[in-house]
């Protein structure tokens, strides 16, 4: 992913860590990098969030806006993920070198959101047909240091944890044209359920053994990861291979049960993460930290 | 967004009329008859059954290989053209690049689809690339990219599976050195009663959460390298449980076994006519 030139003696070390369940940074095979969670740090948008996992950096800004919904799916509100690799996370993104990617991300954010058991479009709709909200998710990578796809996922969740849309008071057909009646007070708001959502977890395949939360070394001595979307019970939302390599069905199947194991903790973690940091924000003079410390 | 002049452009805002007509009459029917999807479906079928399929190779002359696939309402075509020079590309690379485009053609789906590529087209492409890289022995062909047209002529549930199939075949047919055959299944989960090959119809039942007590729903396509059993790729949507999954699995794993042979046959048929043709020619 990102540019790393590795030598093959290099290789065969991280490849012989792996083996020995002890890995360059001192981790074991299923264990995360320390992660970083602040939410509302962007005033303009509706709800926001940045995340760092060890060195790679996320922000996320939600936007909501009105629009009408689409026309076979009359009582839906509709959501929509771009993801913007920015050349300042690495050279490689420069031009139109991280489209690739960022489509990526965000068809698999898309479709581990489609289904209603997730995240229910329906408490997005106004007016049946007429208006509803379009929430739009807009992905800054600010730098690039492996296991983006559970970074991206993570930060995701977060902000929109961290939505707030507004409070409609009332909504009148005058002739063709909708009149609605916003609510005058800024905090009469209400959030969206994300208990559902469902968290990234990749897995690559080092060896004859699968990791989780690859570095961007680790990531260049694989040859196929998996990646997959887990909720907080344990149901898979999507899965989709996302390298080069193919895997042993065997291989697929270990591979499930760990990811839907990991995926657990992982929504686990995040839910007190998001209360402690909604206790922070609650608090009269919450502790400020610069922006991107 | 660049305008294309040369083709038909419609109004900017359009509706398909068949959203007014099926809001109660059609979707009855689906409903009436999906909620434990009775042993036989609409079309005959078992719950288990794949459709039956049709593959050809060879089906483009000016193209280095093509071939074509029908399963019943579903045909895709498919063409792959000689390595070319990766353009626009200053430093080497030294493993070949496969380039995907794959299209549906504007009469294909119950909706009209627009000339340019939209999101879930490009999605596809990009899980049609995944699927089929392991299966190409790329080192044979550095700095060179081999490109993969597939388009859609009608399209009824199960066009990736069908897209994937088709793709391999067509690269074999073009003398694309490979290691194995990639073949591709899908299967719909609603209720958490399993549907192989489902169509378009059954897809969208699939889509949608039905209430009841088994929440399972959603569709999965994989795709496999049968003589050395290798996943090449695995899509998923939906929500299920892992042991859902794996058991959908198991009769994917099942199903593009099955295919196989098929695909098999069809070379080998294309190769014995070429040599007799040959034949023929030299009398």
């Amino acid at each position: 992913m990102a540019g790393v030139l590795l030598s093959e003696a290099e290789k065969t070390f991280i490849l012989h860590g792996v083996q020995n369940d002890l890995r360059n940074d001192g981790r074991s095979k299923q264990d995360y990098r320390p992660i970083e969670l602040e939410m509302d740090i962007v005033t303009h948008a509706n709800g926001s969030a940045r995340v760092r996992l060890a060195n790679t950096d996320i922000l996320v800004g939600v936007k909501t806006e009105i629009d009408v919904p689409k026309s076979d799916q009359p009582n839906q509100g509709k959501i929509e993920f771009f993801v913007d690799c920015s050349a300042n996370a690495t050279p490689e993104f420069e031009g139109k070198g991280g489209e690739d990617l960022a489509t990526e991300i965000s068809n698999f954010l898309r479709s581990s959101f489609a289904s209603p058991l997730s995240f229910d479009l329906k408490t997005l709709c106004i007016l049946k047909g007429v208006q509803c909200w379009i929430l739009y998710v807009d992905i800054l990578i600010l730098e690039c240091g492996g296991n983006l796809f559970d970074a991206v996922s993570l930060a995701v969740k977060a902000a929109l944890h961290n939505t707030m849309v507004p409070n409609v008071e009332t909504v009148a057909m005058d002739g063709g044209n909708v009149d609605l009646q916003l609510s005058g007070d800024p905090y009469d708001c209400w959030r969206l359920d994300i208990t559902n959502i469902p968290c990234l977890v990749t897995l690559t395949k080092i060896g004859e053994h699968l990791i989780v939360d690859p570095t961007a070394e680790e990531e260049e001595c694989s040859m196929a990861s998996l990646v997959l979307a887990v909720t907080e019970n344990g149901r898979i939302n999507s899965i989709c291979k996302t390298s080069v390599g193919s895997l042993h069905p065997q291989t697929l199947s270990d591979a499930l049960k760990v990811g839907a194991e990991v995926g657990v903790g992982l929504n686990k973690a995040l839910k007190e993460a998001l209360a402690r940091e909604e206790k922070r924000l609650q608090a009269d003079k919450p502790e400020r930290f610069g922006f991107l410390k | 967004m660049p305008t294309d002049n040369r083709r038909i452009q419609g109004p900017e805002v359009s509706t398909p009329y068949c959203l007014f007509r099926c809001s109660t009459e059609n979707q009855g029917k689906i409903r009436s008859s999906s909620p434990d999807f009775p042993p036989v479906r609409k079309d005959g079928r078992a719950l288990l059954e794949h459709r039956k399929i049709y593959v050809k190779t060879g089906v483009v002359s000016q193209a280095k290989g093509s071939a074509y696939i029908e399963l019943n309402n579903t045909k895709v075509i498919c063409s792959v053209f000689d390595p070319r020079e990766i353009p626009n590309r200053v430093e080497y690379s030294q493993h070949g690049e496969l380039y995907c485009v794959l299209k549906f053609a504007p009469f294909s789906c119950a909706m009209r689809r627009a000339h340019q590529q939209d999101s879930e087209e490009k999605e596809l492409s990009l899980n049609l690339k995944r699927a089929l890289e392991p299966a190409v022995c790329r080192h044979e062909f550095p700095n060179f990219q081999v490109d993969i047209y597939v388009l859609i002529l009608e399209s009824d549930g199960g066009t990736l599976a069908a897209s994937i199939t088709c793709a391999g075949l067509a690269l074999a047919d073009a003398h694309v050195p490979m290691y194995d055959l990639v073949t591709a299944a899908s299967l719909g989960v609603v209720r958490g009663v399993l549907v192989k090959d489902p169509t378009e119809e059954e897809e969208k039942v699939c889509r949608e959460e039905l209430e009841g007590i088994n929440q399972n729903h959603g569709l999965i396509t994989v795709s496999l390298m049968g003589a050395h059993t290798q996943i090449t790729q695995m899509w998923q949507t939906g929500s299920m449980t892992t042991t859902c999954v794996s058991e959908s699995l198991t009769h994917l794993i099942q199903s593009c076994e099955e295919i196989y042979p098929i695909a098999q046959r069809c070379l080998v048929k294309s190769v014995v006519d070429t040599i007799s043709k040959k034949k023929i020619s030299e009398q």
